[in-house]
């Protein structure tokens, strides 16, 4: 019980009027730049950690990680009422939370969301505070086939999901897979596919992309159809608020299930993208309506939302611990830690205790606050789809543009952006689906650097993925998923052949 | 709303508020400081401190952003400096990458093209193995290696680069065969050797100094003609001084590389005076010096006609080891 | 908190009509894509025939991926041009977009590349405000004053928010550079 006291410890360092001030400030902001197009949680955290210099680490940390908390939160925003992801692990939310927000359910998708955030957060806090050393020591397995591993897994959860015909998913992700290889390739070192443009070598930025696809083309299809939008005046009620959260028991099954895959994921950098799409579909496999996915079920902004948050939160482990960031944001407390002259590594829960369980009673009270402040402000967030479309189209393609300029700072960006809004556009109206190719475009570069460094490793041989128990029992399980649909064709077979041989 | 524009408003108003410097020109918007490589690398610790250091004391009145450009192996903080002729407003945190990339991967850039402002310090490299494993010397992992049925991993940054040049000259010298790993960043590699999944790596001091402190990872020797100078203990009982250099180990491979910063082309000399000076001022103050003992970097201060004269000697250093290990792309 | 909840629907008098004239079929499009594919499958798969693509001892070249990639996606698309000029579809001969819709989507998409265009020369608060005005006054047909209105609010708002809180650098033009910035 060592933690434990060491966790009051920690509260008993937070609870002062000026570090709850900080951390109200520091969650507003983060709410603010997450909503905020073109800046979202890293560029948020990086752009405010210049105000935290003059502070003492504890209160600084502990603004920035409720920044951080906020923005998390303010992610989910944008993708519900526009279906404009924020970060790349909101992919998954704009499945199921933007058709909600379509049928008038704004509020309620909003609701699902936060709070589902703020049970993914609490699980992994709750781990990281009783499993911290241990997890450190388990995120240290891992190395480049373990890491394919994980990434096929994800892959593999996806293929032979979707009511799209098969080829159209093909092609899909195939696409994806190729541009995310454009540009350099960091295990030869040499360029590929950029035909001489020098605007191709930084490769085709997954958010550009994604913005394009999900954003521009959206308005696009509105447009076609008619100036009009359905909204609703959700004031919010308790009474939206509590009919959420009676649903949740029902979906207990879910929550752990994501809770569990985002914190196993977060540990591992790039986790909670993996995490949001991997938490997504396997609510979906595992529910018995899967035809609902996708037109609105809470359940489908339940599952990637805890997913995601568990995974953002567990990102900050490895951090602390041993100095690898899990996460663009956690990155960028890394280096916050190091002006304040602290060094994050496995020395760091020994040398600086008041700082760490600091930091991890924060994470309880910047949720909890956290879920009060941005319930609180659902109503004014809602009240934008009231705004007449022909204001707002404008804004959005203002708010695109600005977010896929503020990436790389590149012109090129936005008119790939405009081209992937055209061919978001076209592939929405012939059926092919745009999830698998945002999948593809973010996770194929990683994979494929993994798969080359396992290769590389192991001689060319590809029992590397079997060669111990963790790497093994994932790429089973990897392969068992993506012949799910056959096993599951012939274990029903074979049980009713043994039923009627009984009969 | 009301305290994001406080707060914003004080922070201004906080950064408006220092000390005026003594040049003629002055950034009149914030500068931006290009990283060529990810988060949390060598270069991104030193442009963060370098951010601390000058909002700390106040050294310049427009505020300093970090700008991580790490994409394309950091061709694309190259590119980026390279089409930004004429602005003064942004500031490369320059490292070896820039002979290299352009030799290994054919990208249409030439650090001539920028104007050089100063070297702020020279970085280590240092032979790293796991503190589990037996080998305790250069000769142990020798050995280890040229017994080993299938080659043993050695792990580093990014492909045909420093790491990749340092490990194909260390199979040339002893015979022994290793199979490099590129990995994204040094951070990376560190984490990689401490779970075990490579043998060694060649890492910078700075990427492996906490598994150092931890009793993680085991230096066995630095690629310099002499032993670092510092004799403040870092790890248990021993300093960056108890590491012994290659050469002592039998093993005679140097190489440092430069820190060095560069503005865009065509910039104003007054530009990059002012730099030039802001730098200087940098490099004396107690968080950088703090930072270079730490990081284990070698301190050199260069600017003007005696930088230039280093890069071009550094740069035809840098071109023959690449022709040598096989790298330059036809 | 006793308010219920009130729907709110915004009604759009130039809806296009349901009669307009298809433009071009579905069955048209889906091939068209997929010939589409199939070409940039070609390109993609001799550059990085190219590249090189075969597997050394240490494993696959920087270009065998994306080869095969390159293949499986021309077969797909092969597979997707077969299926789609066979098909026997009753949907395959609808309307994939009817003139009156895509005089709609155009009037978005032709402000939106003239949007990006003029972001480079004019920067992208000058040009947020005039893609603004233009399409909240001349296709959302909203009063002039409330459209100059909306977009000097919104377009300063942006500016105060990345200039100064933020200070992220965003393309800026001859207006910007005449008044200091």
């Amino acid at each position: 019980m060592e933690a434990f006291s060491l966790l009051l410890h920690g509260f008993s360092v937070l609870l002062t009027w000026k570090t709850l001030v900080l951390m109200m400030v520091g969650l507003l902001l983060g709410v603010f730049v997450g909503v905020l197009p073109g800046l979202g949680g890293p560029n948020g955290v990086a752009i405010l950690l210049p105000l935290t210099f003059t502070m003492d680490p504890t209160s600084a940390i502990v603004m920035l990680s409720c920044i951080y908390w906020g923005s998390l939160f303010g992610g989910a925003i944008t993708s519900i009422l526009f279906n404009i992801p924020g970060e790349a692990w909101s992919v998954a939310t704009t499945f199921d939370g933007y058709p909600m927000a379509q049928q008038g359910k704004a509020a309620e998708a909003l609701t699902a969301a936060f709070t589902s955030s703020f049970i993914g957060s609490l699980f992994a806090v709750m781990l990281i505070t009783f499993l911290a050393p241990s997890i450190a020591s388990f995120a240290l397995k891992f190395g480049p086939p373990e890491f394919f591993a994980v990434y096929l897994l994800t892959f593999c959860s996806f293929v032979g999901l979707g009511r799209e015909d098969k080829h159209k998913t093909i092609i899909s992700m195939v696409l994806g897979l190729l541009l995310a290889g454009v540009g350099m390739d960091t295990v030869s070192g040499s360029l590929r596919m950029t035909f001489g443009f020098e605007d191709l070598l930084r490769g085709i930025s997954f958010l550009v992309a994604v913005i394009g696809l999900f954003g521009i083309s959206e308005i696009l299809l509105t447009m076609e159809e008619r100036l009009a939008l359905r909204g609703h005046a959700a004031r919010i009620s308790l009474r939206v608020v509590w009919n959420v959260w009676k649903e949740l028991p029902r979906y207990w099954a879910t929550l752990l299930r994501s809770s569990m895959i985002g914190t196993w994921l977060g540990v591992t950098p790039g986790g909670a993208i993996a995490a949001s799409f991997m938490g997504y579909n396997l609510a979906k496999r595992f529910s018995n309506d899967k035809e609902s996915f996708g037109k609105g079920r809470i359940e489908g902004v339940f599952a990637p939302e805890t997913a995601a948050h568990a995974s953002g939160t567990a990102a900050l482990l490895p951090m602390l611990a041993l100095g690898i960031p899990g996460s663009g944001t956690a990155a960028i407390l890394l280096g916050g830690l190091m002006v304040w002259g602290l060094n994050p590594g496995p020395l760091l829960f020994v040398e600086h205790k008041d700082f760490v369980w600091g930091l991890i009673a924060s994470m309880y009270l910047g949720n909890v606050v956290g879920l009060f402040i941005v319930l609180s402000t659902v109503p004014i967030f809602a009240a934008i789809l009231r705004v007449p479309f022909a204001a707002i189209a404008p804004m959005i393609v203002v708010s695109c543009a600005i977010g896929a300029y503020a990436i790389q700072n590149a012109m090129f960006d936005l008119w790939l952006m405009v081209l992937f809004g055209v061919v978001g556009y076209v592939f929405k109206k012939v059926g092919i689906p745009l999830a698998p190719f945002a999948l593809a475009l973010v996770l194929g570069n990683r994979a494929e650097d993994a798969f080359r460094l396992s290769m590389i490793g192991g001689q060319g041989d590809l029992g590397v993925f079997w060669s111990n128990g963790l790497v093994g029992t994932i790429t089973t399980l990897a392969i068992v998923l993506l012949f799910w649909p056959l096993i599951e064709k012939v274990w029903t077979q074979a049980t009713r052949r043994l039923s009627s041989a009984k009969a | 709303m009301h305290y994001i524009f406080k707060a914003c408003v004080s922070a201004s108003a906080l950064l408006l508020g220092a000390v005026t410097s003594a040049s003629a020109w002055e950034p009149t918007k914030p500068v931006e400081l290009i990283v060529a490589a990810g988060p949390g690398g060598a270069s991104d610790q030193m442009a963060r401190m370098m951010q601390a250091a000058i909002q700390k004391n106040n050294l310049m009145k427009q505020p300093i952003v970090v700008s991580l450009k790490g994409g394309a192996s950091g061709a694309e903080a190259l590119m980026y400096m390279k089409g930004s002729d004429g602005d003064a407003h942004k500031v490369l945190v320059a490292y070896s990458l820039i002979y290299m990339l352009p030799l290994s991967a054919k990208l249409p850039f030439n650090w001539r093209d920028l104007t050089p402002v100063s070297i702020l310090a020279l970085d280590q490299f240092a032979l790293w193995t796991n503190a589990g494993q037996p080998h305790k010397t250069v000769k142990d992992l020798v050995d280890a290696a040229k017994a080993s049925s299938v080659p043993l991993k050695m792990g580093g940054t990014g492909s045909k680069r420093e790491d990749h040049i340092l490990t194909v000259f260390m199979e040339k010298k002893t015979g022994a065969k290793f199979s490099y790993l590129p990995y994204k960043s040094g951070g990376e590699a560190a984490t990689q050797l401490v779970g075990n999944h490579i043998a060694s790596n060649v890492n910078n001091p700075s990427e492996n100094l906490e598994v150092w402190r931890a009793g993680q990872v085991r230096p066995l020797c630095v690629f310099d003609k002499e032993r670092i100078a510092y004799k403040t203990k870092v790890a248990g009982d021993l300093s960056w001084n108890d590491v012994p250099t290659c050469k002592e180990q039998g093993l005679d491979i140097q190489y440092l590389m430069l820190r060095a910063m560069f503005l865009p082309g065509k910039v104003k000399p007054e530009e990059t005076a002012f730099y030039a000076d802001l730098f200087k001022r940098v490099s004396e103050t107690a968080e950088f010096k703090d930072y270079l003992e730490r990081q284990a970097l070698k301190p050199i201060f260069l600017a003007g006609a005696e930088m230039r004269k280093f890069l071009e000697e550094d740069d035809a250093l840098n071109k023959a080891l690449m022709t040598e290990a096989g790298f330059v792309a036809k | 908190m006793a308010n219920s909840d009130k729907e709110i629907v915004v009604e759009d008098p130039t809806a296009p009509g349901a009669d307009s004239p298809a433009v071009v079929s579905n069955r048209v499009v889906d091939a068209a894509v997929m010939i589409l594919l199939l070409g940039l499958a070609v390109l993609l798969g001799y550059d990085n025939y190219r590249t090189g693509m075969s597997w050394e001892d240490t494993g696959p070249q920087a270009g065998y991926m994306p080869f095969y990639l390159s293949v499986i996606l021309a077969g797909a698309a092969l597979y997707g041009l077969v299926t789609a000029l066979s098909s026997r579809d009753a949907a395959a001969t609808d309307a994939f977009v009817t003139r009156a819709q895509l005089s709609r989507v155009m009037q978005v998409l032709v402000p939106t590349v003239l949007f990006v265009l003029m972001t480079a020369w004019l920067g992208i608060y000058i040009s947020s405000f005039l893609l603004i005005v233009g399409f909240m006054w001349g296709i959302g047909r909203i009063a002039i004053w409330k459209s100059v209105l909306t977009a000097l609010l919104l377009t300063a708002a942006l500016f105060v928010t990345f200039q100064y809180a933020f200070d992220v650098i965003m393309p800026k033009g001859p207006l910007e550079a005449a008044l200091g910035y």
